[in-house]
């Protein structure tokens, strides 16, 4: 491990293979949360946290699930783990700190089913990475889902006082939006480290 | 061995793993739980849940919040019943506060009489109007009618009528929440007793001949309701008349003597401003631009 391993998953997890626009996971956040700049900045704050979290949880279950030779419980495995981290997180947080809570409290309960906390929790798993890695790697994918909710709530509310043909006003602009800066993303896959 | 290992482990390993989770969570939720004053939620309960944030709370529960944390007054929320409010105050025990039920109404009757100070053709909402020297009406407390208050409103109960080109309120349909009084960025529209009988409906602050050099409806703080009023509920202030409901009677004579017609006769049932349209549909209909939707047909 060096510390150009390092760079190299930081830039792979903030651009070339971007959580949402390269491995098109957490899409319903995406459209969900973007409308307001406020709010992308608390669901991308909680899905950091909670990616972070549950990544270094789930390397940890998957260690003992190797172990024991029944890797092909992974899923369900990580499944269980993330939904009761995030409600464990949602108790702890709300006791000892009511002011993280206050900001990310509503958004942590969307983040239980969400499938970019899984998906990274697997990504960790198939890129074989050790522990230390496993916690850069679930940081800097939750920043990199964050800098494109931000990304995208900024064009939203741009696109509020715009004028938009009705036909694509709201939702299927935004679906477009969605396009176009994945292929600006796509951009960036020329990195190679 | 093989058996315990393809079949009984997984089966284990996830047993385990759901329980440990289950019991953390149930013992944690119960060993955490932040102690919630039972009258918060009745007094959610009570309110009105609309969830129409007039009240300037993120919701109901906020409010609520708010009120037990003696934040906040029960009046700021209007569209709860009397009934709720008293049984609200005595949860908190305060003794019960008696508060006129209120009705919003735009303080503007100016629309196309008033002078357009440019052509606007932005996205057309009285926000992006706002940033662009102030408006495009010559007012600058004059309703430019492009329908920001309208959209802010949860009981469709204020519309912009398009041949008047000023916002009207539905008296009936209003709830009073206040988020058009929050959303106007002239802040022209205001709170009136539900009983009220007139109100003035101008809001320029601006001396008499600069008023009526901009719009043909503008009051222009001639005096002449102060000095009619029986019981001196009007008063001139910064060169508009205002009315002060606790003292007035209703006796109209203000509405009668007003040489701009600008004090009008108000009931719940009937709005005196749409009415205007009948009277003064005579004059030059003023083009108002931003209105239309400038979409691209090629």
């Amino acid at each position: 491990m060096s510390i150009a391993s390092i760079i190299s998953i930081v830039i792979s997890a903030i651009l070339t293979e971007n959580i949402v626009l390269n491995k098109t996971l957490g899409i319903c956040p995406l459209l969900g949360t973007s409308k307001k700049t406020d709010s992308a900045v608390g669901m991308g704050l909680a899905v950091t946290f909670v990616i972070t979290v549950s990544s270094v949880v789930c390397y940890g279950l998957f260690q003992l699930l190797d172990m024991w030779n029944i890797t092909y419980l992974q899923t369900i495995v990580f499944i269980l783990v993330i939904a009761s981290l995030v409600q464990l997180l949602d108790i702890v947080l709300k006791r000892f700190s009511p002011t993280l809570y206050n900001s990310l409290g509503i958004y942590l309960a969307l983040i239980t089913t969400n499938c970019t906390v899984l998906g990274s929790a697997n990504m960790v798993i198939d890129n074989g990475y050790n522990l230390l890695e496993t916690f850069i790697f679930g940081f800097f994918t939750g920043l990199g889902f964050t800098m494109v909710l931000i990304l995208m709530s900024g064009i939203r509310e741009k696109l509020n006082r715009a004028h938009i043909p009705v036909s694509f006003a709201g939702f299927p602009i935004a679906l477009i939006i969605a396009g176009i800066l994945a292929m600006a993303f796509a951009g960036f896959s020329g990195f190679a480290f | 061995m093989q058996f315990f290992m393809t079949y009984i482990l997984p089966v284990l390993v996830v047993g385990v793993f759901a329980a440990i989770f289950a019991f953390c969570l149930s013992f944690l939720g119960e060993k955490l739980a932040i102690e919630r004053d039972a009258r918060i939620d009745e007094i959610e309960r009570n309110l009105a849940g609309a969830n129409c944030g007039g009240c300037g709370y993120p919701g109901c529960a906020a409010f609520a919040e708010a009120l037990f944390k003696g934040e906040a007054t029960i009046d700021r929320c209007n569209p709860t019943a009397a009934a709720n409010k008293s049984n609200i105050a005595k949860i908190l025990g305060m003794s019960e506060e008696k508060s006129r039920e209120t009705v919003a109404v735009v303080r503007c009757i100016g629309g196309n009489k008033c002078r357009n100070k440019y052509d606007y053709q932005g996205y057309g909402d009285c926000e992006s109007a706002q940033l662009l020297a102030d408006g495009n009406k010559a007012c600058e407390l004059g309703c430019m009618g492009l329908g920001t208050c309208s959209e802010s409103c949860k009981f469709d109960a204020i519309s912009v009528d398009k041949d008047l080109g000023f916002a009207i309120v539905d008296s009936e349909k209003c709830t009073s929440c206040g988020a058009c009084v929050a959303a106007c960025p002239k802040k022209i529209i205001r709170r009136i007793p539900k009983d009220a009988k007139v109100y003035v409906a101008c809001s320029n602050t601006h001396r008499g001949k600069e008023v009526s050099s901009v719009c043909e409806r503008g009051c222009i703080a001639c005096g002449l309701c102060q000095k009619n009023c029986p019981t001196g509920a009007i008063a001139l202030s910064n060169n508009l008349a205002t009315i002060d409901y606790d003292k007035c009677i209703g006796c109209g004579k203000c509405k009668e003597v007003c040489p701009r017609k600008c004090i009008l006769p108000f009931s719940m049932e009937y709005n005196a401003a749409k009415n205007l349209k009948n009277v003064n549909n005579t004059g030059d209909k003023i083009n108002r631009k931003g209105e239309n939707n400038h979409e691209k047909t090629a």
